[in-house]
């Protein structure tokens, strides 16, 4: 008797650990459909890009060090260049230019796009991104 | 001068500018020069007002649409050399003096501006290429804004209009020190409306105060002109180069061309 007892309170407990398991399953599949959200939306490279780019507008320039700011303004006149094409119209050497125009992309001023065997430098507002 | 973009700017508003630019555009245009005069002061235009006698149809296409991509270059130019007899052509590129157009660009984004400096570039690469220009002059708006910066960026060389007034000069020095010099710009000052007349009346006088202001400003000043009263009364629609040619203030100004060319020469 003592025993029938104890088991069907064991059953019991069992069923409300059941439904809280239950609850905690559907909790996390919530977060999950989140996370996966959050993460479909950061991983859209155009959407991502346009929020973190920087503008490189002149009165933004004028706030960079002289080297890069050189860089920019030959990018004002190319509209895209190799950092050979840089490199002929500062007069600085390619590698100069190249670190330049690296550095620039890494602070999100600038974006570079390989086509065929040659590598290019763009400016981009993100107004013409968003086109 | 060929090939050569030259922007006309200053620190505060009324030094003369574009009196200056206006000018230098028709004395180059009646020595037989190619010349395009843009106005790049979008929050206050006036070149349309100043060619208005000059200008037979209305005006269809602004600079105002040509930098939101509307038109191409050669429907925003408008040749007025006919108009006042020049011997070269002079091509305007009009600003929109309508204030709804005026409140548009001043509601223009950053992102914008980054586009607008291309579009100038492109137009001044139409302008000297395909159009066979000899020579561009902006004509800005006062002080730091991005128009200004974007017309210095895109030019060769830059002319600072000021006058004597101890603001305008502390605002020049503050300029070729945060703006020029940095962006490494072939930069020269101008000194317009002298007054009194006295104080640049004699050829040494006036090399001493050119002398004094090049020492305090450590940039090249190309010319001090007195303020004439004529100039100051002659209605805003007179391009004094073509309606009073003899006039001491041109005889200045012609003055100025030439330093100006040696400067372009030296650079």
């Amino acid at each position: 008797m003592k025993v029938e007892l104890l088991l069907t309170k064991l059953v019991d407990e069992l069923n409300l650990v059941n439904q809280k398991l239950g609850s905690l399953i559907e909790l996390n599949e919530k977060i999950l459909k989140t996370q996966e959200e959050f993460l479909r939306v950061g991983s859209d490279k155009t959407h991502f890009g346009t929020e973190l780019k920087l503008e490189p507008d002149a009165m933004s320039l004028l706030s960079l060090p002289m080297s890069l700011r050189k860089t920019v303004m030959v990018l004002y006149k190319l509209e895209k260049a190799t950092a050979e094409d840089l490199a002929r119209e500062t007069k600085r050497l390619r590698a100069v230019e190249s670190a330049s125009a690296n550095q620039l992309v890494r602070m999100g001023y600038l974006t570079k796009r390989r086509e065929g065997r040659e590598v290019y430098f763009y400016l981009e507002s993100p107004m013409e991104t968003r086109k | 001068m060929k090939d050569k973009a030259i922007s006309i700017h200053s620190s505060r508003g009324g030094t003369g500018k574009t009196m200056i630019a206006t000018n230098l555009a028709a004395i180059y245009a009646s020595k037989g020069l190619n010349v395009a005069l843009l106005d790049l002061d979008f929050r206050a235009p006036s070149l349309a007002d100043v060619f208005s006698r000059g200008i037979r149809d209305p005006v269809r296409h602004w600079l105002n649409d040509f930098s939101d991509g509307k038109c191409k270059a050669e429907q925003v130019l408008i040749d007025v050399s006919e108009a006042y007899h020049l011997k070269g052509k002079l091509l305007l590129g009009l600003a929109n003096p309508a204030m709804g157009a005026i409140r548009n660009m001043m509601e223009k984004s950053r992102a914008w501006e980054v586009t607008a400096v291309k579009r100038l570039f492109s137009l001044r690469s139409t302008l000297f290429s395909d159009m066979k220009m000899d020579c561009c002059i902006f004509d800005t708006s006062p002080g730091i804004q991005y128009t200004s910066i974007n017309a210095v960026i895109t030019s060769d060389i830059s002319v600072i209009v000021t006058t004597l007034d101890s603001l305008d000069l502390k605002g020049v020095e503050n300029m070729l020190v945060e703006l020029y010099d940095a962006l490494s710009k072939t930069t020269v000052v101008l000194i317009n409306k002298v007054f009194p007349e006295t104080r640049v009346w004699s050829s040494e006088r006036q090399k001493d105060l050119i002398s004094r202001l090049e020492k305090t400003l450590k940039h090249p000043v190309i010319g001090a002109i007195p303020c004439y009263c004529e100039v100051l009364q002659a209605k805003r629609t007179s391009i004094l180069a073509v309606d009073m040619p003899y006039h001491p203030f041109l005889r200045n100004l012609e003055e100025v061309v030439e330093r100006l060319e040696h400067v372009v020469e030296t650079n």
